[in-house]
Order: structure tokens, then C-alpha cells, then sequence
């Protein structure tokens, strides 16, 4: 016969349900369906989706002193490990060509950070500390990595909710960015046509870009070296075209055994003390403002420019100023053909996009210069 | 309006030049009239300048005024072809890409805007529509071929 203690242990689990952990597993089953059934970035919002749900069952012992999902997040969220091996596939997926025979087109690419610095000001007024407003800010730099970066070292106990809010917005990219360019452009502007430029880069120069990039930023922004190091590195071993079973490894099987990883130590560490806060409701707010605020800058500044070229400049490729390579520079593309089937904006849109993925890395690094982490 | 007065031999031209649109101009040799979209714009030392003539513009082009019409793009809104070597008789892949479909073949009759080809370039399909109506005399190109900014995809028989 079983006395009430032993059955109590048989009971443990149901015992230790909570109404936190029940809206948690709902949120968990929220980030599931986006990814699952809405295809928002389903390779990271399903293991994050997964993670959390692991999380916040009853005395989960996958995030118990050596739990499998606190050893994944000690191992390389802790100390930024994981993010970084993503940046050496994303460089190495990178095509910075566009952007070399279009230099100019850097200037599209800072105009689009605008709304970090914006959004930092914003959370500093509602409330949250330097560190965290900072941190909320980078969600504007439209570039999951980055945010998961930069908040992992300024404020490790809002990661969860930031790197939700980044990874979202990046995927509503193309729902976003459309009404913003439209409203802010006239049919004639989104009809100028900027014919491919078709100016041959050599393979020297190629090369030559991430060595010279690396140096360049590492030394001017020195917190910014680990993020523009790893991101060249990738782009690096992709021009010299020497290393393709590193180059290949890196995108392919590296980012995505890190991608699974870094899903499941950041779902891990939604737990519903921490996530369930009115901050976390703030900081989804705050990232779409980051991210409207970026693309209104970056459609503006290019109609600037337009004005300064003489009407040359399509002012919707302002847009693609903001990270998310290379979707928003896709993004673009579609915008622009459908005023005009015959206007393909995709090279210098992408140009714009690898500069908005170089800024947003610097940008974070002049955060972290400023919050005078290390 | 811009109005140009060019003397060519002891012939004198009154051209005026009207931007209906960034790209969209009304060119007004004599008494005809021209529309012209202006696909490009650079400063070329020694460009060879010719206005790209939609054929489906009001008025059908006539071979004789071409020689004024060229000293009028000639002025500061230089008017170029689109690509070099291309002409309307060709359609041209407007940047480098590999050419994953093809919608039309030799023979089919295409409307302006018609997709005629799937150009796949930095990793996105681009549709690639007719530039005008037409009957395709030849496909330049096959699917899986990988093409340079200006190689021609099909060429227009008429």
C-alpha cells in the first residue's frame, strides 16, 4: 500500500505545475506554429519553439546543473561562442561583389542602423537600464546573430525575449518593409531604373575585401573585432576559393548543427520568471519599432541621395540598408517589378544589403564600445 | 521642356525634349513626335547614342529623323541603349545569372510583359518579361546555362 510520501514522489511532476510554466508552454507552442505552420524562420523558431517547451516542464531536469539544454547554453551562449561560428557561414555565404562595384552604396547601409540608436534612446526613456536598452536597441540591427551577441554580453537575462523579437522581425521582412517603401515613395521614384553597373571585380580585390575590412573595423571599433573577424574569415575562405571544404563545412554543416544548438539554449532560457514580465511585451514593441524606424531611414536617406545623383538613385533600395541578407534586398527586387517588370534593381539592392550586414556588425560594436563592455 | 536648335550640315532642327517621367521622355523632332524611355544615363567619351524606341509607342518610328534625334540625346540627357550590343530585336538578361527556365520558344507570339524567362541570379528567380509584343524567331540560350549581364535570352523575329 502506498503511503502519501511515495506517492507524492509518483506525483512530482504534476505537484510542480505552475500557471507560468503553463502560459510558457503556450508560448512555446506559439513559436512552433510560427514556425511550423507560418514558415517563420522555422530553423531557428523550432528548436527555440522546443527548447522553451523543454524548459518550463515540471522540474525539467534538461535545465538542471549539467542538463543538456544548460550545458548548450553554457557552452556557447555564455560566451558567445555560437553566434560566432554562424557569422563564419554567413560570411561565407556572402556575395560582397555587388557592393564593390557599387561602393558608394555603404552610405544605405549605415542610414540603416538608425534605429538602434532611436530604439536605445526610446527604452532609456521607458525605463530600462543603459545595458538593456542598449541590448533592445541592436534588435534594430535586423540580424540575429548580432542581437544574441551584444545582448549576451550587456544583458544576459533578456536574451530570450530579444532574440525572439530579432529572429520575428527578421522573418517579417517581407510583410514589413513593402507598405514602409511604398508610403514613403513616389511611382515615379520606385520606377527609376539603375541599370547593373557591370564593373569586373577582380579576384584580387576579392580577397583583399575581408583582410582590409577586419583590420579597418577591428581597429576602429575594437569590440566589433570577434563579429567583422569571423564574418570575413567566412567571406575570406569563400573568395580565395582554396578552402571549399571549409567554406562548404562552415555553411553548411557547422551553421547548422550550431543553428540547432543556439535554438535550444536560447528557448532554454525563457522560463516563465523571467519571460512573463511586462519588459518582454516593451521589448517586442521596441524591436518593430527598431526595425520601422530602420527601413523609414534608410528609404529616406536614399531619396537623399537620389536628389544628390541627380534622380539616379531608386530610392526603394534604401530599404535594403538594413541587415537580413539577403532577404530584404529580395524584398526590393519584388517592390520594384511590380511598377515596372523591366526595372531589376537585385545587384545594387544587394550591394546595399552586404553594406547593412558589415554596419549592423559595427553598430553593434560601437554599442558595446559605448556601454564599455568587454 | 528643353528645346534644342541643332544644325546639322546647313539644315537646321528644332528639338524639344519633354520628361513626362524619370525615365519617360517626349521628343519632338520637327512636327513628329517620339516617346523615349531613357534606360540609362553616364557620361561616355565616346558613346555611340541611340534613343530606345518602344514599338508600342503612339506614333511608329520612321527611319528618316534618326540622325536629329541622336543630336538631340546627345544633349544633356544623353540617351543610350540599354546594353551594349542589344537592340529591341533581342531580349538581354538585365544582369548575370543562370537561366533556369524558359516560358516561350521559336515561333510563339508574346505580349509585352509576357514572362519569357526565369533568370535565377544571387540565389532569387527573377521573372524576365517581353520588352515588347513580338514572335520569337530564336532562343539564345538554354535552361541550366549560366549568362553574363547583356547576353541575349531571345531573339524577336521582326
Amino acid at each position: 500500500m502506498a503511503d502519501s510520501g511515495t506517492l507524492g514522489l509518483l506525483m512530482q511532476g504534476l505537484n510542480h505545475v505552475t500557471p507560468q510554466s503553463l502560459v510558457m508552454i503556450g508560448v512555446a507552442g506559439v513559436l512552433l506554429y510560427l514556425g511550423i505552420v507560418r514558415k517563420y524562420e522555422p530553423l531557428l523558431l523550432l528548436p527555440i519553439g522546443a527548447g522553451c517547451l523543454l524548459a518550463n516542464l515540471p522540474l525539467s531536469p534538461l535545465v538542471a546543473e549539467d542538463g543538456m539544454l544548460r550545458v548548450l547554453y553554457d557552452m556557447g551562449i555564455r560566451n558567445e561562442l555560437f553566434p560566432l561560428l554562424i557569422f563564419i557561414g554567413i560570411g561565407a555565404l556572402t556575395d560582397f561583389g555587388p557592393l564593390l562595384e557599387n561602393p558608394r552604396l555603404v552610405l544605405l547601409g549605415a542610414a540603416g542602423q538608425f534605429g538602434i540608436f532611436l530604439t536605445l534612446l526610446l527604452a532609456l526613456l521607458l525605463g530600462f537600464s543603459r545595458p538593456e536598452a542598449a541590448s533592445i536597441g541592436i534588435i534594430g540591427a535586423i540580424d540575429g546573430p548580432t542581437s544574441i551577441y551584444v545582448s549576451g554580453l550587456l544583458a544576459p537575462h533578456l536574451l530570450g525575449p530579444i532574440t525572439v523579437a530579432a529572429y520575428s522581425y527578421m522573418s517579417l521582412v517581407p510583410i514589413i518593409l513593402p507598405p514602409i517603401m511604398k508610403l514613403l515613395t513616389t511611382q515615379a521614384e520606385r520606377r527609376i531604373r539603375m541599370p547593373y553597373s557591370q564593373r569586373q571585380i577582380s579576384r584580387r580585390t576579392r580577397i583583399l575585401f575581408p583582410i582590409v575590412v577586419t583590420v579597418l573595423v577591428g581597429t576602429l571599433v575594437p569590440f566589433a573585432t570577434p563579429l567583422i573577424g569571423m564574418l570575413m574569415l567566412g567571406n575570406l575562405m569563400k573568395e580565395s576559393g582554396v578552402v571549399e571544404r571549409l567554406t562548404q563545412a562552415s555553411s553548411n554543416e557547422i551553421a547548422n548543427a550550431v543553428t540547432l544548438f543556439l535554438g535550444l539554449a536560447i528557448g532554454s532560457t525563457m522560463v516563465g520568471s523571467e519571460f512573463l514580465k511586462p519588459s518582454t511585451l516593451a521589448i517586442l514593441v521596441l524591436g518593430l519599432v527598431a526595425f520601422t524606424v530602420d527601413g523609414i531611414a534608410g528609404v529616406l536617406f536614399a531619396k537623399l541621395l537620389n536628389r544628390l545623383s541627380g534622380g539616379k538613385l531608386n530610392p526603394l533600395i534604401g530599404a535594403a540598408g538594413l541587415s537580413a541578407f539577403p532577404m530584404a534586398a529580395r524584398v526590393v527586387q519584388r517592390v520594384a517589378q511590380e511598377e515596372d517588370f523591366e526595372n531589376f534593381l537585385l545587384m545594387h539592392a544587394m550591394g546595399a544589403n552586404a553594406a547593412g550586414q558589415v554596419a549592423s556588425v559595427v553598430a553593434g560594436g560601437v554599442l558595446l564600445a559605448l556601454m564599455g563592455a568587454g | 521642356m528643353r528645346r534644342y536648335t541643332l544644325g546639322i550640315g546647313d539644315r537646321e532642327f528644332v528639338v524639344d525634349v519633354q520628361e513626362l517621367d524619370a525615365d519617360h521622355f517626349e521628343v519632338a523632332v520637327g512636327d513628329k513626335r517620339f516617346e523615349v524611355t531613357l534606360h540609362g544615363d553616364e557620361d561616355l567619351p565616346e558613346a555611340r547614342i541611340a534613343p530606345a524606341l518602344p514599338a508600342a509607342a503612339s506614333v511608329a518610328a520612321s527611319p528618316q529623323p534618326s540622325a536629329p534625334a541622336r543630336a538631340a540625346a546627345a544633349g544633356p540627357q544623353a540617351v543610350k541603349p540599354r546594353t551594349a550590343g542589344a537592340s529591341l530585336s533581342t531580349l538581354a538578361a538585365p544582369m548575370p545569372g543562370v537561366i533556369l527556365e524558359l516560358h516561350v520558344k521559336a515561333g510563339d507570339r508574346v505580349e509585352r510583359g509576357q514572362a519569357v524567362a526565369v533568370l535565377d541570379a544571387m540565389k532569387m528567380h527573377n521573372l524576365i518579361g517581353a520588352p515588347r509584343a513580338g514572335v520569337i524567331a530564336e532562343l539564345c540560350v538554354a535552361a541550366g546555362q549560366a549568362v553574363g549581364h547583356g547576353d541575349p535570352i531571345v531573339r524577336f523575329a521582326d
